[in-house]
C-alpha cells in the first residue's frame, strides 16, 4: 500500500490522479480556485482510498461469508455511506445542477431498489432463526446430563432433524421432500395430512414479499446501466461522477454479497460486475466476488438456500446426525452412542456460535436501511432546493 | 378447566405408584401410532372426553414418577422418559388437530370496523381523519417511540377481541400446553402453535385487504391510486390491531398460560403479519416528497398513531417489541415525511415560475391551488400543530431569503409555528403574482390581475375561521388594504386618460365675448373620448373580475366617476355641437348609454356586436 501521501508523486497512477492532470489540463485559467479544488480532489482520492482498504481488511480477516463477514461487510457499507454523505454534502452547490443532479437521482434511485432486498434479507434471517429453534430442540433432546440415548430422544430429534431439513431446503425442492419426510415416519393420521398442508403454506408464509418479487430481478435493477464515468463525464461533474460511481457499486455488490449468503425469494447470483481496475477498490471487491462465486459452484453448495458458512454447517452437522440416526437400533452399541454425541456437540457449538450473531446481524440490516432511507431523503431535499 | 386429575392430596403408596405408572404406560403406548396404527381418531375429538382426561392424567403420572430419585429403567424402550416423549409426540399432533379443525375462522366482513375507531371519531367521511384528537387527550406522557406523543384516554372499547378458537377447546389446548411445556416440550409446542395459527392470521390479513407490496411497488404506483390504497389500510390496520391480533394475543395468553410463556409463540405467530402491515406506511414514508401527498400522508400518521397505545399494549413483551418499536420509528418517518411534504410546497409556491399571463387578469390557478391547499391545513391543524415545530425563517434564513431579497417576510411573534408558515405560504404567493402581475404590458391589466388574486386570498381567508385565527385580522387588513389600493391604481391607469378628454381646460379659447368655446377642440375632444371610450370598452369586456361583488363594486366606482363627468362635460358642450353638422359623430353616447356599456365591463367575454342603443 502506497503511503497516504497525496502531495507525492510515488503513488500510482490513480484514476483521481488523472483527474487532476485532466483538470489542470483544461481548466489552468482559474488559479484562484486552487485551493478548494485540491482539496476537494483530497476529499475525493481520500473517499477511493478508504473504499479500497475497506474492502481489502474483508479479503482477510473473517472467515468468508460467515456471519461475522457478513456484519463487518455491512459495517463497511455504513461506513463508505457515511464518507460518500460528507463528499456529497460539502458539494451541494454543485449537486443541484445538470449533470450531476441526474448522477445524483440516479444513485437514489438505485439505493431504493436496495431497501426491498434489505427486508427481504430480514425475511431470510428470521428463517435461520426458525431453523436455531430447531437445533435447540436437536440439542435438547440430546441433553448430555441424561446417562443414556433412548428411543424417546432420538424420535425427539429425528422429527425436528427433519423439520430442520425441510426447511433448509432450496425452495425449489420443496415439492419432492414431502413425501421423503412423511416416509421416516410412517403415520397415517388424518392430523397429518392436516400438518403436511400447514407446513406447505407456511413456507410460503416465511416471505413478507409478494409472490412475485425476486431477489435476482432485484439485483439486476440496482446494477441496470451501471457503467463507469467516461473522462469528459467527470470533468463535466467536478470530480463526482467517481464516487457516485464508486457508491454504485458499493451497494450493488453489498447487495448481491447478501443475497448470496441469506436465504431470500428468488436468489440468483448472475449480476455481473465489471469494474476498470484503475479504481483502487475494483481489484479487493472482484476477488470477493470471485470467491463467492467459486463458492456458490462447489457440488455440496450448489443446491444451498443461502452461502453463510453457518448454513453449510448446519447441513452438515444435521445430515451427519441424520445419517446416524437414521435406521438405529436399540440399545444403542457404544461407538454409535459416542459418535451421536459428538455430532450433537459440533451441532451444539454452530448454535451457540449463531445465536448472538443473528440478531446482531438483523440489527445491522435494520441499520442499513435507515441510513439508506436517511441520505436519500437527505440528498433529495438537497436536491429540490436547487433547482436547475 | 381441565384438571389434570393427578390426586396430589393423596401419597400413594409404593405398590400402587409403581402400578399406576405402569398402566400409565400401557395406555400411552395403546395410543402411539407407530405401535398400534389401527388406532386413527383423535383423543380430543370433542365429543367424549373421558379418553383424553385418562390420557393426560397417565401423563401426569408418569411426570410424577419421574422425580429427581427416578430408578433407570429396565428396559430403555419401556422407560418413562421414553413413554412421555411418545405421549408429547401424541400431544404434539393433538395440538395441531385441535387448532387446525377448531379454528373459527373470524368473520371479518360482519364486524362493524366503524366502531374499532376511538368513540368519537368518524372514520367515513370524505378525508377519513378526524378533528376530535383533543377531546380525548389526557395528560401526555413521554412516548419513547417519538413522533406523536399524544396518549389518549382511551376506552378499552376500542380493542375488540373475539374468540378465534371455542372456549372448550381452548381448554383442551391448554391442558396439552401445560403438559407439553412441563416435560420440557415448550419449543415444539410453540412451533406447533405458531404454525396452525400463522396461516389463520395471513387469511385474516387478506380477508381486510392488506397486500403484500414491496418499496418498489408503491413506489411505481400512481398517486391517486396509493391514496386509495392508504384509505384502505387505515381501515384494515385498526381491525388488524384491534381484532385479530388482539385476538392472537388473548388466545396465546389463555392457551399458555402465563404472558411469559405466551410471548414466544405470539411473537412467532404474528410477527410476519405485522411487519407485512407496517411495511405499507413504511414505503409511503419513504416516498417522494409531492405536495399533493401531504393529506393522505397526515391521515396515515394519525391513523398510525391512534393505533400506537393498542400496539404498545398487545405487543408489550417478548420478541414481539421489537414491532412496537417499528411502529413508533414508521410514525416518526411519516412525521417527517409531512414536514419534508410542506417544505417542498412552500418551494412550490416560491419557485412556480409560470410566465403565461392569465387572460383576462383573472384568478390564477396558482393562487387557487394555493389557498384550496391551506384550506385543507387549516383543517388539519390539530395534527400539524405538533409537527411543524421550526418556524419558516429559521429554515429560510440561508440560500432562499438571498435569492429572494425583495420578499418581505412579515414580523411572525405570537404565533404558533404552523400559522407562521402559512403566513410565510402567502406572502411568498403574493410575492409570485407581483412577478406574474409585471408580465402584462397593459398596466391597468396588471392592477387588475393583482387585484383580484388577493382578493381571493382575503376571502379564502375570511371563509375559514381556523385560517382566519392563523393568518390573523392584522394581516388581513394589510392585505385588503392592497387589494382596494390596487383597484384605485388600476383606475388611475385605466380611465385618467378617458376623463381628461373631458376637462375644461383648452376648451375655453380666452378672450373672446361671443362664443368662448375652441369648437374644433371641442369636436377632438368628443371624439378622443369616443375613441377612448370603445377602446376601454372593447378591451375591458374581456377582462374578468370573478368575484361578483368586486366586480360590481368597480363598476360603481367607475360608474361615480364617469358618468357625473361626461353629464357634466354634455350639459355644459352638447349645444356646441348640435349647433354644427354630423352632432352624432361626435356625441356618440348618452349617460345612458355609457352606464348599460358599462355592465359588459370585467365580463370576461369580448363583446359581441351590436347596435348600441343612442339617444340624444
Amino acid at each position: 500500500m502506497p503511503a497516504t501521501d497525496f502531495q507525492g508523486s510515488s503513488s500510482p497512477s490513480l484514476f483521481g490522479r488523472s483527474i487532476m492532470n485532466l483538470r489542470r489540463d483544461q481548466v489552468h485559467s482559474m488559479d484562484n480556485h486552487h485551493e478548494t479544488e485540491s482539496s476537494q480532489e483530497h476529499a475525493l482520492e481520500a473517499f477511493q482510498r478508504l473504499v479500497a482498504d475497506l474492502f481489502q481488511g474483508l479479503a482477510g480477516g473473517e472467515e468468508l461469508l460467515s456471519l461475522p463477514w457478513v456484519c463487518k461487510l455491512l459495517e463497511a457499507f455504513l461506513l463508505c455511506q457515511e464518507e460518500f454523505r460528507v463528499v456529497f454534502f460539502s458539494n451541494r452547490a454543485i449537486v443541484g445542477r445538470a449533470p450531476v443532479d441526474r448522477l445524483a437521482t440516479d444513485f437514489f434511485d438505485r439505493s431504493v431498489k436496495a431497501l426491498d432486498v434489505c427486508n427481504a434479507i430480514r425475511d431470510g434471517i428470521e428463517q435461520v432463526r426458525q431453523w436455531h429453534k430447531h437445533l435447540d430442540i436437536v440439542t435438547l433432546a440430546f441433553d448430555p446430563t441424561q446417562k443414556t440415548i433412548g428411543e424417546g430422544q432420538v424420535r425427539r430429534a429425528k422429527k425436528a432433524l427433519v423439520d430442520l431439513a425441510i426447511g433448509m431446503l432450496d425452495e425449489k425442492d420443496t415439492a419432492s421432500s414431502f413425501a421423503q419426510r412423511n416416509r421416516s415416519f410412517s403415520r397415517s393420521h388424518g392430523a397429518n395430512k392436516d400438518h403436511r398442508r400447514a407446513e406447505c403454506h407456511f413456507r410460503s408464509l416465511s416471505w413478507s414479499m409478494s409472490r412475485s418479487w425476486s431477489a435476482s430481478r432485484q439485483l439486476q435493477a440496482i446494477g441496470n446501466n451501471l457503467s463507469a464515468p467516461r473522462g469528459h463525464d467527470v470533468v463535466a461533474t467536478n470530480g463526482l461522477a467517481v464516487p457516485v460511481y464508486t457508491m454504485n457499486s458499493v451497494l450493488l455488490f453489498v447487495m448481491w454479497a447478501l443475497v448470496a449468503a441469506i436465504p431470500c425469494q428468488d436468489r440468483g447470483l448472475q449480476t455481473h460486475f465489471s469494474i476498470p481496475r484503475t479504481f483502487p477498490w475494483a481489484a479487493p471487491i472482484l476477488l470477493l466476488h470471485e470467491r463467492i462465486l467459486e463458492e456458490s459452484k462447489k457440488r455440496e453448495r450448489r443446491n444451498s438456500c443461502g452461502l453463510l458458512t453457518e448454513i453449510h454447517q448446519m447441513e452438515k452437522h444435521v445430515r451427519r446426525l441424520s445419517e446416524l440416526t437414521e435406521n438405529i437400533q436399540f440399545p444403542l452399541a457404544q461407538e454409535k452412542e459416542t459418535d451421536i454425541r459428538n455430532a450433537v456437540q459440533e451441532l451444539s457449538l454452530v448454535r451457540e456460535a449463531m445465536k448472538g450473531q443473528l440478531d446482531l446481524l438483523e440489527d445491522q440490516v435494520r441499520q442499513v436501511f435507515h441510513r439508506i432511507v436517511r441520505s436519500r431523503t437527505d440528498g433529495l431535499d438537497c436536491l429540490s432546493h436547487h433547482p436547475v | 378447566m381441565a384438571s389434570s386429575g393427578s390426586s396430589e392430596a393423596a401419597m400413594p403408596s409404593p405398590a400402587t405408584a409403581i402400578a399406576d405408572v405402569e398402566a400409565a404406560e400401557q395406555l400411552i403406548h395403546r395410543w402411539d401410532p407407530v405401535a398400534s396404527p389401527s388406532h386413527d381418531r383423535m383423543l380430543f375429538d370433542g365429543s367424549d372426553r373421558a379418553d383424553a382426561e385418562l390420557y393426560l392424567r397417565a401423563i401426569d403420572h408418569l411426570r410424577q414418577s419421574l422425580g429427581p430419585s427416578s430408578p433407570a429403567p429396565a428396559s430403555p424402550s419401556r422407560s418413562p422418559s421414553n413413554t412421555i416423549q411418545i405421549a408429547m409426540a401424541r400431544l404434539e399432533d393433538e395440538f395441531r388437530n385441535l387448532l387446525l379443525s377448531r379454528s373459527a375462522e373470524p368473520d371479518l366482513e360482519s364486524l362493524d370496523l366503524g366502531s374499532l375507531s376511538i368513540s368519537s371519531r368518524s372514520s367515513d367521511h370524505d378525508h377519513d381523519h378526524d378533528h376530535d384528537h383533543d377531546q380525548n387527550l389526557s395528560d401526555a406522557e413521554d412516548d419513547p417511540g417519538g413522533g406523536s406523543t399524544r396518549v389518549a384516554s382511551r376506552s378499552a372499547s376500542s380493542i375488540r377481541e373475539i374468540d378465534l378458537v371455542p372456549p372448550d377447546a381452548v381448554q383442551d389446548l391448554r391442558s396439552i400446553a401445560e403438559r407439553m411445556v412441563a416435560a420440557g416440550y415448550a419449543r415444539e409446542c410453540a412451533q406447533a402453535y405458531s404454525s396452525a395459527r400463522k396461516s389463520a392470521v395471513d387469511t385474516g390479513l387478506r380477508h381486510l385487504g392488506v397486500e403484500r407490496l414491496s418499496i418498489g411497488d408503491v413506489q411505481r404506483l400512481e398517486w391517486e391510486a396509493l391514496e386509495a390504497k392508504i384509505r384502505r389500510w387505515i381501515r384494515a390496520a385498526r381491525a388488524c390491531v384491534r381484532v385479530l391480533f388482539a385476538s392472537e394475543r388473548r388466545l396465546c395468553d389463555q392457551v399458555f398460560g402465563t404472558p411469559s410463556s405466551a410471548d414466544a409463540p405470539f411473537a412467532e405467530t404474528v410477527k410476519g403479519a405485522a411487519i407485512q402491515l407496517l411495511s405499507f406506511p413504511e414505503a409511503i414514508s419513504i416516498g417522494r416528497r409531492s405536495p399533493e401527498k401531504l393529506f393522505k400522508i397526515l391521515d396515515l400518521h394519525d391513523a398510525l398513531s391512534d393505533l400506537l397505545p393498542d400496539i404498545a399494549a398487545i405487543f408489550r413483551s417478548g420478541p414481539a417489541e421489537s414491532i412496537h418499536t417499528q411502529a413508533a420509528d414508521i410514525l416518526a418517518r411519516l412525521a417527517e415525511a409531512a414536514r419534508g411534504t410542506l417544505s417542498e410546497f412552500e418551494n412550490a409556491v416560491l419557485r412556480e415560475a409560470s410566465r403565461i399571463p392569465v387572460p383576462g387578469g383573472t384568478l390564477h390557478p396558482l393562487t387557487r391551488y394555493v389557498m384550496n391547499y391551506i384550506s385543507l391545513i387549516s383543517d388539519y391543524q390539530p395534527t400539524l400543530n405538533e409537527l411543524i415545530v421550526t418556524t419558516p425563517s429559521a429554515r429560510f434564513s440561508g440560500e432562499e431569503t438571498t435569492d429572494h431579497p425583495e420578499i418581505n417576510f412579515p414580523d411572525l411573534d405570537n404565533r404558533t409555528p404552523l400559522a407562521s408558515h402559512l403566513v410565510w405560504i402567502i406572502v411568498v404567493l403574493q410575492h409570485n403574482l407581483e412577478n406574474k402581475a409585471s408580465l402584462y404590458k397593459d398596466a391597468a391589466l396588471s392592477h387588475l390581475f393583482l387585484m383580484n388574486n388577493l382578493h381571493y386570498i382575503v376571502n379564502k381567508v375570511k371563509d375559514s375561521p381556523e385560517l382566519r385565527g392563523m393568518i390573523g385580522d392584522e394581516y388581513l387588513r394589510r392585505l385588503t388594504g392592497k387589494y382596494r389600493q390596487l383597484a384605485t391604481s388600476y383606475q388611475r391607469a385605466a380611465w385618467v386618460k378617458i376623463l381628461h378628454c373631458l376637462r375644461d381646460e383648452g376648451i375655453h379659447v380666452s378672450g373672446s365675448f361671443s362664443s368662448g368655446v375652441s369648437k374644433s377642440t371641442l369636436r377632438e375632444r368628443f371624439k378622443a373620448f369616443n375613441a377612448a371610450f370603445d377602446e376601454a370598452y372593447r378591451t375591458q369586456a374581456a377582462w374578468f373580475v370573478p368575484d361578483p361583488q368586486l366586480r360590481e363594486e368597480l363598476r360603481i366606482s367607475i360608474s361615480e366617476r364617469l358618468l357625473p363627468a361626461y353629464r357634466a362635460f354634455l350639459g355644459r358642450f352638447r349645444h356646441h355641437i348640435e349647433s354644427g353638422r354630423h352632432p352624432e359623430v361626435y356625441i356618440k353616447y348618452s349617460v345612458e348609454d355609457l352606464e348599460m356599456a358599462l355592465m359588459d365591463f370585467f365580463e370576461g367575454c369580448p363583446p359581441s356586436v351590436h347596435g348600441r342603443k343612442r339617444s340624444h
